[in-house]
């Protein structure tokens, strides 16, 4: 409860902030480009399908990384340097099940709600956009977001967070518990983690969604 | 009994241990001597298997444990607790949960049973009032103290094994950490909690322990008692010991 607390809640604050302006510059984006070829009224379904299947859950990932990934493995890092993985090993306690167990856990259930959350703000970040800057109807935005929510786009929205989230939570307690030589050691660690899970999102986002392709049987 | 055959380790390609033989009783009062990366507490931590070596042999009470998997290790380290430099305290629990923590986890103890316990194991080491506090509101000297309570709180052990348990602290509380390892380890010479320090503090050693080891390039160069120590010919332990020395 305490890892979800810490992973959840603790970063709604930071998935709230990104979400909303990534909506909004999406969708001042691609309006002023539609808005060229007269398709403005597009924008909704547009922000929708990216937002929902692709931009969401890997700029939320990525945040989720940044925040919770570099704090897990500077927490365990920490922890192996002052001997205190040590003591639970000494104590007949298995660090993977203390730790990491707990860690992965949360990440695989909270990145997933984190991801749901992020994406209506972003939705609705795009909805202010279309609305009071690019002067669509607001309803029209809506219904076209109504007709993409259909079970292969919320499906691929939800099986990648789960994914990146044991995914992030595995690479961050790995490189803590492989922290050593001190504090360099231990922002050796904190860097490797982010810049892993970073790399990590990409290519399983890649490799995810052309396995979501092919198995919701969707065309390229 | 503890047993070492011939151990040797390096770290990246540098040999930290060339070599170790070494026999001990469980009851035996013993300070591991040496300089800075000497290979000091990585010797305790072989005896542990919290590191391995990359050759020779662990032997507790008969059993090879050099390579054993660490699911079976439980039953030889609970002949041993071990008190790390800083007290390797869990950060996030305050003192009454880190002296609780093995009981919580291992025993079947009420939770008031378990309050009383920490407080007894508390008042033992003297820190009783500490009970509330979170490590980083500890000093170092309080941070060892509420370690060895711990240490004692899982299980009763054969011996017990300090890092550097005066490191760093001032002489007055250097001096009552020494009177309190010894209170741990007190008895009779064959009955007692025997005791393995790591340290480079001599006068302390020399408090607490009545076999010295000294350990030099990897080896174990000196092995005997305070009075052999006192009047070895080895001109690096010599210099080693010199605040102990007959002047």
């Amino acid at each position: 409860m305490e890892q979800m607390d810490y992973a959840g809640a603790g970063s709604f604050f930071i998935v709230f902030l990104v979400s909303l302006f990534i909506g909004m510059a999406l969708s001042l984006q691609i309006s002023t480009e539609l808005s060229s070829l007269g398709l403005k009224m597009y924008t909704g379904k547009i922000v929708g399908i990216s937002i929902i299947r692709e931009i969401g859950p890997v700029a939320i990932a990525l945040s989720y990384a940044g925040r919770v990934g570099s704090g897990m493995a500077s927490e365990i890092g920490s922890m192996v340097l002052g001997h205190q993985v040590d003591m639970l090993r000494v104590f007949g306690i298995d660090p993977v099940k203390k730790l990491v167990i707990p860690r992965v856990l949360s990440s695989t259930i909270m990145l997933p709600l984190l991801t749901i959350i992020g994406d209506a703000v972003s939705l609705f970040g795009g909805y202010y956009i279309s609305v009071f800057v690019s002067h669509q109807s607001g309803s029209f935005y809506w219904s076209q977001i109504r007709a993409i929510m259909g079970f292969q786009n919320i499906f691929s929205g939800i099986v990648k967070p789960f994914i990146f989230g044991f995914v992030i939570a595995c690479i961050s307690c790995y490189m803590g518990l492989a922290t050593r030589g001190g504090a360099r050691g231990l922002r050796r660690a904190t860097t490797t983690a982010v810049v892993l899970s970073t790399i990590m999102i990409i290519i399983t986002d890649f490799l995810l969604t052309r396995i979501l392709f092919f198995v919701l049987g969707m065309q390229a | 009994m503890i047993e070492l055959q011939d151990l040797r380790l390096s770290y990246d390609r540098h040999r930290v241990l060339d070599g170790i033989n070494f026999c001990a009783h469980f009851h035996e009062k013993i300070a591991i001597l040496g300089e800075s990366g000497e290979g000091k507490t990585t010797l305790l931590k072989l005896l542990l298997c919290l590191a391995r070596p990359d050759s020779g042999r662990i032997v507790i009470d008969g059993q090879d444990i050099t390579f054993l998997p660490e699911s079976k290790l439980r039953q030889s380290r609970m002949k041993f607790s071990i008190v790390f430099q800083e007290g390797a305290l869990f950060d996030s629990l305050d003192v009454r949960e880190n002296v609780a923590f093995c009981m919580r986890e291992f025993s079947t103890l009420s939770e008031e049973e378990i309050e009383n316990k920490v407080r007894g194991l508390l008042r033992r080491v003297g820190i009783e009032e500490a009970i509330d506090l979170m490590p980083d509101e500890l000093s170092g000297g309080m941070q060892r103290r509420v370690a060895m309570a711990r240490s004692l709180a899982g299980c009763e052990p054969e011996m017990m094994l300090y890092d550097e348990p005066t490191s760093g602290l001032d002489p007055i509380t250097a001096d009552n950490i020494c009177n309190l390892i010894n209170e741990l380890s007190s008895g009779s010479p064959t009955e007692r909690r025997g005791l393995i320090i790591v340290t480079h503090d001599v006068e302390a050693a020399a408090r607490v322990a009545e076999r010295f080891l000294y350990l030099k390039d990897g080896k174990i160069v000196f092995d005997g008692g305070l009075d052999a120590l006192t009047h070895t010919g080895h001109p690096g332990l010599r210099k080693f010991i010199k605040e102990i020395l007959p002047r």
